[in-house]
């Protein structure tokens, strides 16, 4: 069946976006045990102001995309200044309803700045498709997947390699002692939500570039919570991967189950694997488990 | 306004109503609620039907989120459940209304069980995400499960009927809502009272020493997810016999959200905050409907602002309260009380 | 009023400037817990209480806003937040009770249109050609000189807000008519219509079954159904390459599958293939499992229905890119400029099914009477996309309605329902063929297709009817 190695491809592609997405919801966690559920609302924001940047200014590609991550990472720090700040000691629950508050918020500013209508990205990549042979890659997805590498492995050499990557380890592993050892936890906290808001802004981009940009792009925020379920919350390997496999994975469904139930289960599919891996593996295929010391 | 008023036993300390002021107040509030719909229009009584949903629901809410600390953000699924189970039941099963409603209830618990079993064993977050996934599994089966649920087509629910009598305006259906929402706070308020309540409370706040001494962690979270659900299911059954129409449309992830909304604004932790939240955030669209309209004619162009405003409000309502005053209206509400136990005698 | 119980007053010792503390009895702080334990345990439990019994009405509610503060802040402040509450409440109250007084003789039509939502883009077009319509006939002498009063309010596309915003109009202003958002808020409402409001209702859903003369008699579609779109359509195919292969693409909502059924009926009829039915939400993100269904099937035609443009220019993009030769076709919302501007090229040979001629179309009096509408009232506007056409023929419709209704001295909604049913031929001045009803909707309208170099839409058939 020759359509299989097309669905691996697309399925691949796919998921590279939303392992860089991923990626923004596990710094978060690693560095502030928080989930961010205004990822979403985040990757229409970097959509959005990329295109403003483009098409008002009418500045080239390279232009609007430095603004946008100049933009996101001053957007990081200001929510985490303001919104978390007054928040830290409080219980898990509080900081996750203000996430979701901050992405409402957010949702009704981007809907009166910019109106509600759909709107394309103009030309960035070069339109014609990537021909393997066996399988065709669409240029959208192709060039998404391409940037989503990079960027996935600039973060991950940021983190190996450099101080302020082992700082932010070490705020994630142990936070007294990375406070005892001299490491501002407050930067490191300001400096994950900045990090987090640009991927998932170069996120937004990728996927505004692929469907188009309207108020409802953050959406595949909450699909991505599945990816990191599955990868594990606290691992970026396992977001990378985990994006992969569940771009995959939702390709083969949509082919081959769509017909059975009547249609759209692609959406639905990335919910249902992440409920067995809850109950098979609940700590995902690379997280570290939770054990309790009295 | 009673003042000092010392307690001698447990017994005393545990009532709910402490006193005869407290008591003469509560008979004038119950009196009003069953005069009000002559009072009132048919869309003020339609808003007080929709607020004792939203009440019931946000009261399973809380004894869920406020009361055992894990976290459901997928409550609008389960008012779901509840409502397609009445009307299957009454349309499929010719079940009376009053036999449907408890059991529609009963299969929204049986599914946030099944629900609540493989999440709950694991602790932190992974409630959170599973009541997320469940939301939107839930909501596909509501569309494709077509065979039970008609699909997007939605069923249409007759009202029900007592004897000859048929509740089918909003007058007639405001006293149903009215009395099954009383019965529904009113186990819930006794419900934390008692053992099973605390055991949730010390789930909540140290679960490490309420294992310690004893409480199985995981049959007190079932419970809590299990009567959350059921209370959900009720709200559900109500909701589509008063709407009489069920579509997917009806319960959407924004609706969960809504409903977290209302605990949060209202208070967690305390039956009373569950009662204010529903209540305020049920009227906040309403007030700014309200506002829109006045200021309309000031400023003509603005209305398409002020519409997208309402997300901001609502917004910075939870980031507000959250940041500001993490008790909610509840602890409002107590401080005035406060203030005027002693009031106008000071020391 | 004042009862005491057992009145022993418990005696902290008293903190600066007076007044003393009240500490919460403890088990209700432990049931309250949770949040904020540790923190704001001191402020949760102390109570600044200062009281003056010669205190005006201000100063009590400045002791009252203090209180309701969990930080201590002096009388004065307190004072200060008091009068400004006090200044924007009475304000409001004012600006509340300003407004237009109500006049007599006034027609009232309501609206609850998805200014805000999903379908934005269409509710804003569809409110105005609506108010347009109804505003130009109330300057041309309205319904035999009573005046007609439009009130609207933004239902979201949201099924909770439009019910409410529903309800709302029909409890304060009674009117005779009502105009909905979705097909959704019509099914909602169509046994209250029918059975408690007997109004007259129309909609923005071209849905079929809310078009059924028998169960909705109050309820009626400003054209083709979404069934009779795909009718006309597949008779098209039919006529253009008998025996083709037909495949659906149509998002996962009721907008999307109301017309599936009929038109897999119809492709039967017709004699065409049907090899693929594809099924993506609106704004999905990758289509990928879609398009390579439709690869492998490799179908000769594409209709869309349930989108506007969102995954439609993703699919015929990765289609071109797959290099199918398909051709594309949607119905009524796809044949919007809104897909010539976002495709550019790709929209090459798209076609669509429209009731309604176009903004461009200047030789049709209708168009011109818009045009110069426009241009005196809304002189930005530039551009009336095909929504805005939908809006204004239902408001030419409501118009009609209202006057024969009137002049058989029955303003109300069986008047009006009778005059539904007498509308055969109705001229609309150029902006579609003649409307003859037909168990309550118009099933006219022709296939258009783009003409990607002059951007705009071109007739591609002529008015084909299915009411024959």
């Amino acid at each position: 069946m020759d359509i299989i190695p097309q669905i691996i491809v697309s399925g691949l592609a796919a998921g590279g976006v939303y392992g860089l997405i991923a990626l923004g919801f596990v710094l978060i966690y690693k560095a502030t045990s928080i989930l961010n559920l205004a990822t979403g609302e985040f990757m229409t924001l970097g959509a959005f102001v990329c295109l403003s940047v483009m098409t008002q200014i009418a500045a080239p590609f390279y232009i609007a995309f430095i603004v946008t991550i100049v933009f996101a990472a001053v957007l990081g720090i200001v929510i985490e200044r303001i919104v978390l700040r007054p928040l830290i000691g409080e219980p898990i629950i509080a900081v996750i309803m203000v996430t979701i508050g901050l992405a409402s918020i957010i949702r009704g500013l981007s809907h009166m700045i910019w109106s509600p209508e759909y709107r394309t990205f103009p030309r960035i990549f070069p339109p014609e498709p990537l021909d393997l042979g066996f399988a065709i890659v669409p240029s959208g997805l192709l060039w998404g997947f391409i940037f989503a590498v990079v960027c996935t492995a600039i973060f991950t050499l940021i983190f190996r390699y450099t101080r302020t990557g082992l700082a932010m380890r070490a705020t994630a592993a142990n936070q007294q002692a990375a406070l005892s050892m001299g490491i501002s936890v407050k930067r490191v906290f300001a400096l994950s939500w900045s990090l987090a808001a640009i991927t998932a802004g170069i996120g937004g981009i990728i996927i505004g570039n692929i469907s188009g940009i309207s108020i409802h792009l953050g959406h595949i925020g909450l699909k991505v919570l599945s990816v990191i379920i599955l990868g594990g919350l606290d691992s970026i390997v396992g977001a990378i991967i985990g994006g992969f496999i569940i771009g995959i994975l939702e390709n083969f469904a949509g082919v081959f189950l769509d017909s059975i139930f009547g249609g759209g289960v692609k959406e639905v599919v990335p919910f249902v694997i992440l409920v067995i891996i809850l109950m098979i593996r609940p700590y995902g295929i690379f997280g570290k488990a939770i054990i309790e010391r009295v | 306004m009673r003042c000092g008023d010392l307690k001698e036993s447990y017994l005393e300390d545990e009532k709910i109503f402490q006193s005869l002021f407290v008591k003469i107040w509560l008979a004038v509030l119950l009196v009003f609620l069953a005069v009000f719909p002559l009072l009132a229009d048919a869309y003020m009584l339609y808003v007080a039907n929709l607020i004792g949903f939203a009440i019931i629901a946000a009261v399973g809410l809380n004894l869920l989120t406020g009361f055992t600390g894990q976290i459901s953000l997928g409550h609008a699924a389960f008012v779901g459940v509840g409502g397609y189970a009445a009307a299957v039941l009454i349309t499929r099963f010719g079940a009376p209304f009053w036999l449907a409603l408890p059991l529609a209830g009963l299969v929204s618990a049986l599914i946030g069980l099944v629900i609540g079993i493989p999440s709950l064993r694991v602790k932190g977050l992974y409630l959170c995400i599973a009541t997320l996934a469940s939301q939107f599994i839930l909501e596909y089966v509501f569309v494709h499960w077509e065979s039970v649920t008609r699909g997007i087509r939605g069923i249409n629910v007759p009202p029900p009927r007592f004897g000859g009598f048929v509740f089918d305006t909003e007058a007639s259906f405001y006293y149903i809502t009215l009395v099954v929402m009383l019965m529904c706070v009113g186990f819930a308020r006794n419900l934390v009272r008692t053992k099973w309540g605390r055991a949730f409370v010390a789930v909540r706040d140290r679960d490490l020493a309420a294992e310690i001494i004893g409480i199985n962690l995981f049959r007190y979270k079932l419970v809590a997810f299990g009567v959350s659900s059921f209370y959900a299911g009720i709200a559900g059954g109500l909701w589509v016999s008063f709407m009489k129409v069920v579509t997917p449309e009806h319960f959407p992830f924004s609706l969960s959200i809504q409903y977290l909304a209302m605990i949060i604004v209202g208070g967690l932790g305390t039956i009373l905050g569950s009662i204010f939240g529903a209540i305020f955030m049920t009227l906040v669209p309403e007030l700014l409907n309200v506002l829109t309209g006045t200021t309309k004619h000031f400023f003509p162009g603005m209305e398409q602002l002020f519409i997208p405003m309402k997300d901001v409000i609502f917004g910075m309502l939870i980031v507000g309260f959250l940041v500001f005053e993490p008790h909610g209206l509840a602890e409002i509400w107590h401080r005035i009380k406060n203030f005027f136990t002693l009031w106008p005698f000071s020391y | 009023m004042l009862t005491y119980e057992k009145c022993v007053l418990p005696l902290p010792p008293p903190v600066k400037g007076g007044g003393f503390q009240i500490p919460l009895p403890s088990r209700e702080r432990v049931a309250r817990g949770g949040i904020s334990d540790g923190k704001s345990s001191g402020k949760l439990a102390h109570m600044h209480v200062r009281v003056n019994l010669s205190d005006s009405l201000v100063g009590l509610l400045g002791s009252l806003a203090k209180s309701v503060s969990p930080h201590a802040i002096s009388k004065e402040a307190g004072l200060m937040r008091a009068r400004g509450f006090l200044a924007v409440f009475s304000l409001m109250l004012v600006l509340s009770m300003l407004g237009p007084a109500p006049a007599q003789d006034v027609i009232k039509i309501g609206a609850v249109q998805p200014i805000t939502g999903r379908f934005a883009f269409a509710g804003v077009n569809i409110n105005a050609g609506l108010e347009d319509a109804l505003m130009m006939a109330n300057e041309e002498g309205g319904i035999n000189g009573k005046q007609i009063k439009y009130i609207m309010e933004d239902g979201q596309y949201q099924l909770d807000v439009a019910t409410a915003a529903f309800k709302r109009i029909m409890t304060r202003d009674n009117p005779l008519i009502m105009y909905g958002e979705s097909t959704g808020l019509g099914k909602a409402m169509s046994p209250e219509i029918k059975d408690r409001y007997k109004i007259l209702y129309s909609s923005t859903s071209f849905s079929g079954e809310l078009a059924d003369v028998a169960v909705n008699p109050y309820i009626f579609v400003p054209g083709p159904t979404y069934a009779d779109m795909f009718g006309i359509l597949l008779k098209y195919i039919a006529n253009e390459k008998p025996g083709a292969k037909v495949a659906f693409f149509y998002s996962d909502t009721e907008f999307g599958k109301d017309p599936i059924p009929f038109a897999r009926q119809m492709c039967k009829d017709l004699k065409l293939e049907l090899v693929a039915e594809a099924v993506a939400q609106v704004g999905a993100i990758d289509v990928t499992s879609q398009v390579l269904e439709l690869k492998r099937k490799s179908p000769d035609y594409v209709i869309f229905q349930g989108f506007v443009v969102e995954p439609v220019a993703a699919v015929i993009k990765q289609c071109r890119d797959f290099g199918m030769k398909t051709k594309f076709m949607g119905t009524f919302w796809g044949a919007t400029k809104m897909i010539i501007d976002n495709l550019g090229p790709l929209a090459e040979g798209y076609m669509a099914v429209n009731p309604y001629m176009y903004w461009w179309n200047d030789d049709v009096p209708m168009i011109k009477k818009i045009k110069t509408y426009s241009a005196k009232k809304h002189p930005s506007v530039t551009y009336r996309d095909n929504s805005y056409m939908q809006g204004f023929m239902t408001g030419l419709i409501f118009v009609e309605l209202l006057k024969r209704a009137d002049k058989a001295g029955q303003l109300n909604g069986e008047g009006l329902v009778k005059a539904l049913q007498s509308l055969k031929d109705f001229d609309s001045g150029g902006l579609s063929a003649p409307f003859t009803v037909k168990n309550n909707k118009f099933p006219v309208a022709r296939v258009w297709k783009t003409n990607v170099q002059k951007k705009i839409w071109e007739p591609a058939s002529d008015w084909m009817r299915l009411d024959k």
